[in-house]
């Protein structure tokens, strides 16, 4: 056990914080979950790509800096304290890249890490389906092996920023007798190929962040599947749980996020509710934990170990407690947490905040999900 | 920045463990609960196994290790219960006495109890040799005031008149308390969940339910997220950092919480049999009731935390989680 930074690590921190101060837009962003604001951000992740920002653990040959998982925390505790944008490329940069970067092969690493590092093209998840949600090896929409095409039939939804993406990412049922968790595919499908229909659904805030998307015969190459065919689901656990560990919500986010709270609560504290002194606390402390914890998942994972299960702890701690801080702020700001716009013209943020943090106890597999995942895998209970 | 325990300390803590496991099982508890008083035979056991010196330099007879150690032990003390005062003397006091008591304490010879004015009892007075007390050690009192704790194991006594305040020996005994109610918090888990899997209705384990599944993984999620805060709080005050105090805080609080929440799971979890005496589980929801309380309860900790962090002028920035620069002062 060694807690101390490396002078090396220091002088890393001290570049981003330097790049952050000169790079990072003065005025806030309009949301990621709206066409507009999309754009906005996807002009930051350009940005971010000029100064070689976009993903800086991967290889500098798909346009990373080769940085091991201690300096990209320090990189998100740097991006989020520079108040920096929510990446517009999560989906990507997070849970696809790091699943390309184990299962596909040179030439897919090749044509799709580094365009997605270089923020040119930005990618949505299609894995849910109506009837396939927490339930997800209930998928049906098919793929069907025709030469070297797959043609692809079937109906995906909650799809994050899919009205605004370019591709997306999901697992498609390419045998067709198959049952459950086998015969699944993990194929790759540019979102502008004939036969695709996106259907833009409003979310608890009103903007289009999510949406259905149509496959109606959509033909793609063989070329486009990650891993062997009928390795589906396996390909798709280690993504989601790259989604519900390590990757997805650093600590940083909510380090920041309970700073300004306090902030927050500093500013409203003779008006402030019985039970908000110790809730703004208890988030501190808990995004505290929440980074002690990551540093060693880190170390582990840089010591040649795995996230398993696991990451279902994890995820059940950052959507708790962000949904805790979230409703804390919202209960400081009395009956102006009403307002969407305040007093300055500013989008209300935490009550973006805290509508956007209902979601995180949901998407990502449920917590009703990784507590049963909790209690069968880690705990041995029976099935 | 390496977050990990080394291969030492994780054979240290596994050698604790299995040594626990098999000399001081339940049986052990309910053979104290009727005797009463402490046994000099599992005292020797404990200073076999070399928990005596564990912080004492090897230039006094024992092992020269450091508080992360001292907090692994006595996780593993608290997850088997143990009640002799092993932790109090080897884990807590011996760095804060003289070369020749901690030598005692290595060999064993020499058992003390802790006095600090923000407990209102002093564990272990009788059968103590010597009290730290206000920074200094002074002779038991002939015959100390026994008081009656809810834990059954637990050998409690009034406190000394006019104790000084002595930082150094809250913050290292508040670590050295949270350990154990991690330790408690785990076995309360494992009891419970070992009981949901062998408990039948329905015509099958209960643990197959997701309200059993549920409560239980809650209790999971809590104590991974306890556990990092330990240790860095071990280590902190180890390196003397100036926001040790502040780490140790932060980890008593967790421990408490988590192992409150352990507590009122697993007796849930056991229904109508959690509420009997007969079943083990009440030795543990006790001793993490006791050490709740101990050396700092939740108020007070939570109080230290919120002056630092919401009334103070410390720095909030990410870089400070592992903050070193500023050492505390010589006391």
């Amino acid at each position: 056990m060694e807690l101390t930074y490396t002078p090396e690590q220091n002088a890393f921190r001290a570049e981003v914080r330097a790049w952050m101060a000169a790079h990072v837009p003065a005025e806030p962003l309009k949301t990621l979950e709206g066409r507009e604001g999309f754009d906005q951000h996807v002009a930051w992740e350009r940005t971010l790509a000029s100064g070689n920002w976009g993903m800086v653990t991967w290889p500098e040959a798909y346009g990373g800096r080769g940085l091991d998982l201690i300096r990209w925390l320090i990189f998100e505790e740097e991006y989020y304290r520079a108040g920096a944008p929510l990446r517009a490329n999560q989906n990507g940069i997070f849970l696809l890249g790091p699943t390309i970067m184990e299962y596909g092969t040179e030439a897919q690493k090749a044509r799709f890490l580094t365009p997605m590092a270089r923020g040119e093209v930005m990618w949505a998840q299609a894995w849910s389906e109506p009837n396939a949600g927490s339930d997800m090896a209930a998928i049906r929409s098919r793929a069907v092996r025709d030469g070297d095409d797959y043609v692809i039939s079937g109906q995906k939804t909650w799809s994050s920023r899919a009205a605004f993406a370019d591709w997306c990412f999901g697992i498609f049922r390419t045998d067709p007798d198959s049952k459950r968790h086998k015969g699944l595919s993990f194929i790759l499908v540019p979102l502008d190929a004939p036969g695709v229909t996106i259907r833009p659904i409003r979310q608890l805030h009103g903007e289009t962040g999510f949406a259905e998307i149509f496959f109606d015969e959509v033909r793609v190459p063989v070329a486009n599947r990650i891993a062997g065919e009928g390795e589906g689901w396996n390909v798709a656990m280690a993504t989601a749980g790259f989604e519900r560990g390590l990757m997805l919500r650093s600590p940083a986010r909510f380090q920041a996020a309970a700073r300004r709270l306090v902030d927050l609560y500093r500013a409203h504290a003779d008006t402030a509710p019985l039970g908000a002194r110790e809730a703004v606390l208890q988030a501190w402390m808990d995004a505290q934990a929440y980074a002690l914890n990551t540093y060693a998942v880190a170390a582990t994972v840089m010591a040649g170990g795995h996230i398993g299960a696991e990451a279902s702890l994890n995820k059940i701690f950052w959507s708790e407690l962000d949904r805790a801080a979230h409703r804390t702020a919202m209960s400081l700001m009395g009956a102006r947490a009403e307002l969407r716009t305040l007093e300055n013209s500013t989008a209300n943020a935490w009550q973006e905040g805290y509508i956007f943090s209902l979601s995180g106890p949901i998407y990502a597999g449920s917590n009703e999900i990784q507590r049963n995942i909790i209690a069968e895998r880690l705990l041995g209970l029976p099935r | 920045m390496d977050f990990r325990l080394t291969q030492d300390q994780i054979d240290l803590r596994d050698a604790v463990r299995d040594y626990l496991a098999g000399e001081h099982g339940p049986e052990v508890l309910r053979r104290l609960d009727v005797e009463g008083g402490r046994d000099a035979a599992l005292w020797q056991g404990l200073i076999g196994m070399g928990l005596g010196g564990l912080l004492v330099a090897e230039a006094h007879g024992g092992l020269g290790l450091g508080l992360v150690e001292a907090a692994l032990v006595a996780v593993e003390l608290g997850r088997a219960n143990v009640s002799e005062p092993i932790a109090d003397t080897a884990l807590v006091a011996a760095p804060l006495l003289p070369a020749a008591h901690q030598a005692a304490i290595a060999a064993g010879t020499l058992k003390v109890a802790l006095a600090h004015p923000v407990n209102p009892w002093i564990a272990d007075l009788a059968g103590a040799d010597l009290v730290l007390a206000g920074g200094t050690t002074v002779a038991p009192p002939a015959s100390p005031t026994p008081l009656d704790s809810v834990d059954p194991l637990r050998r409690l006594y009034a406190p000394l008149p006019a104790v000084a305040d002595d930082d150094a020996l809250l913050e290292r005994a508040a670590l050295i308390t949270a350990a154990q109610l991690i330790g408690a918090a785990e076995q309360m888990l494992t009891l419970a969940t070992d009981y949901a899997k062998t408990r039948e209705q329905f015509g099958q384990p209960i643990g197959g339910f997701q309200a059993i599944k549920h409560h239980l993984a809650t209790v999971a999620v809590k104590l991974e997220f306890a556990r990092p805060l330990l240790w860095r709080a071990a280590w902190a005050l180890e390196q003397g950092h100036a926001r040790a105090a502040l780490h140790v805080s932060h980890a008593k609080v967790a421990a408490t919480d988590t192992a409150v929440l352990a507590a009122e799971t697993a007796i849930q979890v056991h229904g109508a049999m959690g509420y009997t005496y007969e079943v083990d589980l009440h030795f543990w929801m006790k001793r993490g009731w006791a050490l709740a309380g101990a050396w700092g309860d939740r108020a007070f900790h939570q109080h230290r935390l919120a002056a630092a962090v919401l009334d103070g002028d410390m720095t909030l920035d990410p870089d400070a989680t592992f903050a070193s620069d500023i050492l505390l002062q010589a006391s």
